[in-house]
């Protein structure tokens, strides 16, 4: 009998991927198949809970392999594998103690499955993983339903935000948080949080609210967590998002013309789509606005009640166990609480008293706390002792260079926020350390000189004051600022895009041959300003034609109306130019101050102006980086915001300079330092290697090394050869490598 | 020639003798193999010396213990002479170990992959003392069904006929125990194909069944089982109507009729026989859902039955017949079956 040819399927006796591909493609034929193949799963499930612990590998095929076929087909047949995900969260909520490590990630994986084939809501899913996560035992584990959860969160949230999802693990974490304020389990709820803030997905008050409470709780590591988000989460978040846009960009017309040249695969052309799809990624992400992200200090309800309680809590409070670290950090916190919520809390100033000696460890960050804790609504009679102190106990003649240097930064950190603390004897006595032979105490003097300069000329010595302060406190415009006296605000970088005008009317003027100082007409530049209202955005023009019918009623006067047609603009807007024609005139001489406030208040800016303001801000950040034209303390002061947190290495400054001589390997290693390693042939590599070895050279290498002197009489003599000579030299040579050398191979 | 002399010079380099030095260690030879290695701990395999041969309880557990070795062969032989040794021994005298502890080890062999073994399991069981078994029929159903719903067609044979031999010994409890009723009963529709209309006409449904070239055997055999299942469920014999396989509590008058007039509820008092009298209250177990309820009397497991089941079998019963042949005739014993419980079921008062 001729033996039936066996079909691939027939041969293999248990294929469950093979027939999940069946399913796949048609999943109504083989509705039987996988009927039989649940009712298998329910046999093996009903085994498993009679005794779920036991790890007996019942045949050919496993709980694990069963789960994961129906996870996979699950979406086929609804009305089957109703109670699958229900009884999957079961055993992994009962069970998840003593099942196999195998099992357990298996069914961790097809919850995620089922998730992403919405047959399971997310809330769902989060609230079976999260009681997992926060109370097992297993590493693999945590980690595993860690990174499901944060990968649910972040897809949920790819499209739109999903507010109420968000809410509700809010919630969640707040409760574990708040709940148990001496566990450690908080932890994830930091975790998570830092995770999400980072990527921008949670950005709310309700996050940070997580974070405080965290930073108020008991557990170390909690407090730690919390306190780390505060001073470095935002910073953490904008690198993440300069990050994400520094990925390289891809040359589509490359891409394009190398399809078209190269073999055309399939692997080939999904290369090309999703290189499309990239692209145009990253263009709608150019086109959207830049999302409005607060930092969480400023998100937080309540600084001052938070702070304090920071302080008592953690700083005051005998029983706090946090080490001297995890005090400054928590005091650094405060400090930047303070310092930019202009806070004040009573006993904090005090508290740094004892701190402020040389041999605290690690002086500087206090220093640096102290110098970020005081603002301008600090009462100077607080602040004054603590310089006072510094003062004494750092900069004198007989302490190290470090320190003095280390103490005049600092103080010069709290004058340039409250100068008020500072009296006159003392700061003339400080003034002179400008002189020091040591390099870092003499920078340190110098910035805290011209600082007074800026601020306070009148209680430097007359001889000491420099030629601008003397100036500006003749004519009378430097004065001496009150306690908690405010400037009026102006926009940033305004005075820039003014001289930056001004800079341009005078070009235009130039080519048109003009003098360049005489005032035209406003008219015609402000016209060209309207004009450039739309520089960028096309969209806006059938915007703006709705408008144009609105202009004749209400008489607001808007660019089209000048651009194209010659109609006579509104009275209001001539009225209005006309005083803006003979302001300029008059008040030429006027401060700066009143100058930009000035061109803010009598133009409106175009969009075009405020992109060229930004470009100009850029500019400027980036000139003052440059060492040269100014100091480059004022060019510091300037580019720092006043978000970002004092360090202690600014408190240290230039003490490196003053660190006393280096020795030789140290100089030797700093002169190293930015270079890169020489270029070395590989013949001179081997050489160098040999050499190392003690190995010794060649026959060659002698010779081309020997003494020239030595050398020279036999090359005299060679010229000199007879013939015969010669010839018998040569023989000699071809004996001697007959027989292999002067003493030969007798032996062989 | 330079380089005749060098290559002399590495030909003679071999058979240098290498330099002694005082206080060096001796060099290495070139083809030296490092043979030290590192253990925590040295296992040293005994070989058992004494004289006397082992009891054979000894030999018993441990050919019980290779049941579950990963060779086939070793699985096939311990289980080969576990059977021998059963069938050997006086039937008076107890096993070396109970069937309780038996069972856990061997239900797992239903599902294995080699055939040879599976016969050989079945000749084991088969020698089990019968009465010992009927206790621990729950938990040796879900490795049953597991088997039943298998994809590799053999196992599902041999699932098939462990099904038919627990009928034979412990039918009542089979078809009584929680889950054994709703749950095979699907089983046994998804082996034969019948759940639904359309999967029911598909011959292809059933084409999977054995190996190629059985010919409809197998079918034949699911089907002959699927008779002896109902016959036990809810035939003629099955212990439903008065309940004499139950607790004592309903059949007070069937029984207590033949004792005295004074001491007529007897067996209610006494001592309940079977092995775990109070299942049914499941007073432990998780809570269960309709499918893997205890259905311990006829006339409940012949509503459900009814409700669920009665349809689609008799369709594919219908279709069997007209299939004609071996599995024609062997449907004919089914249908037989299927009359009975009928007619009991007009006599119940649920109509068909």
């Amino acid at each position: 009998m001729v033996k039936r040819k066996l079909g691939a399927l027939e041969k293999v006796e248990a294929d469950l991927p093979n027939l999940q591909q069946k399913i796949r493609r048609d999943p109504k034929s083989y509705i039987e198949d996988f009927r039989a193949q649940h009712y298998q799963y329910e046999s093996h499930r009903e085994i498993f809970m009679a005794a779920p612990s036991s790890t007996t590998e019942t045949g050919l095929i496993s709980l694990r392999e069963l789960i994961d076929f129906i996870a996979h087909v699950a979406h086929c047949y609804p009305d089957i594998t109703k109670e699958f995900p229900q009884q999957l969260m079961d055993i992994l909520s009962q069970h998840h103690l003593i099942l196999q490590p195998e099992l357990r990630e298996k069914i961790v994986g097809s919850l995620v499955l089922l998730r992403k084939k919405e047959i399971l809501d997310s809330a769902t899913l989060l609230q079976t993983l999260f009681p997992i996560l926060v109370s097992t035992p297993s590493k693999t584990l945590r980690a595993l339903v860690f990174q499901k959860i944060l990968m649910d969160l972040r897809t949920s949230n790819a499209k739109a935000t999903n507010h109420k999802l968000n809410r509700t693990m809010q919630t969640v974490l707040f409760n574990l948080v708040t709940s148990d304020r001496t566990s450690s389990k908080g932890l994830w709820a930091i975790k998570l949080t830092r995770e999400l803030w980072k990527r921008q997905i949670w950005s709310d008050a309700k996050a940070v609210d997580v974070m405080k409470e965290a930073s108020l709780a008991q557990n170390e590591k909690v407090i730690v967590g919390g306190v780390r988000f505060f001073l470095g989460g935002d910073k953490e978040r904008e690198e993440m998002e300069d990050e994400s846009s520094d990925e390289e960009a891809i040359d589509m017309g490359q891409v394009r013309h190398q399809a078209g040249i190269n073999k055309k695969t399939r692997s080939n052309a999904r290369a090309v789509a999703k290189a499309r799809a990239a692209v145009k990624k990253k263009e709608r992400k150019k086109n959207q606005p830049h999302p409005l992200n607060f930092s969480a200090l400023h998100l937080l309800h309540d600084p001052q009640g938070y702070a304090e309680s920071l302080f008592s809590k953690h700083l005051q409070n005998t029983k706090s166990k946090l080490n001297l670290d995890q005090k400054l950090m928590v005091l650094q916190l405060i400090t930047r609480l303070v310092g930019l919520h202009k806070l004040h809390i009573m006993h904090l100033y005090s508290y740094f008293q004892k701190y402020l000696t040389p041999r605290q460890p690690s002086v500087t960050s206090f220093l640096a706390s102290l110098a970020q804790a005081s603002h301008d609504l600090v009462p100077p009679d607080d602040l004054e002792p603590l310089v006072q102190k510094i003062a004494n106990e750092f900069v004198s003649e007989a302490s190290a260079a470090e320190v003095a240097s280390a103490g005049l930064n600092a103080i010069r950190e709290i004058c340039a926020r409250q100068p008020l603390a500072m009296n006159e004897t003392l700061l003339q006595d400080l003034v002179m350390y400008r002189k020091s032979k040591d390099k870092g105490v003499m920078m340190a003097g110098r910035g805290l000189l011209s600082l007074f300069r800026d601020v306070a000329p009148e209680m430097l010595k007359r001889r000491d004051r420099g030629k601008d302060a003397s100036i500006g406190l003749q004519k009378g415009d430097k004065k001496e600022k009150r306690f908690a006296e405010q400037s009026a605000g102006g926009i940033e970088g305004l005075e820039l895009l003014e001289k930056w005008k001004e800079e341009e009317r005078r070009k235009k003027r130039a080519e048109l041959g003009l003098p360049s100082d005489a005032e035209d007409d406003e008219e015609e530049d402000e016209e060209a300003d309207w004009a450039a209202w739309n520089v960028d955005d096309d969209e806006d023009s059938d915007g703006s034609g709705d408008w144009v019918n609105v202009q004749s009623d209400v008489e607001i006067d808007f660019s089209d109306s000048e651009d194209e047609k010659d109609g006579p603009p509104s009275k209001k807007a001539k009225s209005a130019e006309s005083k803006k024609d003979d302001a300029p005139a008059e008040k030429e001489e006027e401060s700066a101050e009143a100058k930009f406030s000035k061109l803010a208040t009598t133009r409106i800016l175009t969009p075009a102006d405020l992109a060229k303001l930004q470009e100009l801000r850029e500019e400027a950040a980036i000139n003052a980086l440059v060492p040269g034209a100014r100091g480059r303390n004022a060019a510091a002061n300037v580019t720092r915001h006043r978000d970002d947190p004092l360090t202690a290495e600014e408190i240290e400054g230039l003490a490196a300079l003053s660190a006393g001589k280096q020795t030789r390997e140290e100089r030797i290693a700093h002169a190293r330092e930015g270079k890169t390693e020489q270029h070395k042939s590989v013949t001179a590599k081997r050489k160098e290697r040999k050499e190392d070895q003690g190995k010794s050279t060649t026959n060659k290498e002698k010779a081309r090394k020997k003494n020239f002197l030595m050398t020279l009489g036999k090359a005299k003599s060679k010229n000199k050869r007879s013939l015969v000579q010669t010839r018998a030299v040569l023989k000699a040579h071809q004996d001697r490598a007959k027989r292999g050398g002067r003493r030969g191979n007798v032996g062989m | 020639m330079g380089s005749s002399a060098k290559k002399k010079k590495e030909k003679q380099k071999d058979f240098q003798k290498p330099k002694l030095r005082v206080g060096k260690a001796k060099a290495k030879p070139e083809n030296f193999t490092d043979t030290s290695f590192k253990s925590k701990g040295i296992t040293l395999t005994q070989q058992s010396l004494t004289l006397t041969a082992p009891t054979t309880n000894t030999q018993f557990t441990s050919h019980l213990s290779h049941v579950t070795s990963k060779s086939d062969a070793q699985r096939r032989d311990s289980l080969a002479h576990l059977t021998s040794y059963l069938q050997s021994k006086p039937s008076t005298t107890p096993l070396p170990t109970p069937v309780s502890t038996l069972l856990p080890t061997l239900s797992p062999l239903i599902l294995d992959a080699s055939s040879s073994v599976r016969t050989n399991l079945l000749k084991l069981l088969r020698a089990l003392p019968a009465g010992d078994v009927a206790d621990h029929v729950v938990q040796l159903m879900p490795y049953v069904r597991a088997g039943m719903t298998h994809l590799a067609p053999d196992i599902r044979i041999t699932a098939v006929d462990v099904l038919s031999w627990l009928l034979g010994i412990a039918g009542e409890e089979v078809v009584g125990c929680a889950g054994g009723w709703i749950k095979t009963l699907n089983c046994f529709l998804s082996v034969l194909g019948w759940h639904t209309e359309e999967s029911a006409k598909w011959s292809a449904n059933r084409a999977a069944f054995g190996k190629a070239g059985a010919k409809g055997k197998p079918m034949v055999r699911v089907v002959g089982v699927l008779g002896e299942f109902l016959g036990a469920g809810i035939g003629e014999g099955s212990g439903g109507g008065g309940g004499d396989g139950d607790v004592g509590m309903m059949d007070g008058e069937g029984d207590g009729a033949a004792v005295g007039f004074p001491v007529v509820q007897t067996e209610v008092h006494m001592v309940a026989k079977a092995a775990q009298p109070y299942v049914y209250l499941n007073l432990f177990g998780s809570p269960r859902d309709e499918e893997g309820e205890m259905y311990e009397t006829r006339e409940e497991r012949w509503r459900v039955f009814q409700g669920r089941f009665l349809a689609p079998v008799e369709r594919g019963l219908e279709s069997a017949r007209q299939e004609g042949g071996e599995v024609g005739r062997a449907s004919m014993t089914v249908s037989k079956v299927m009359k009975e419980a009928v007619e009991y079921g007009r006599g119940v008062g649920f109509e068909a």
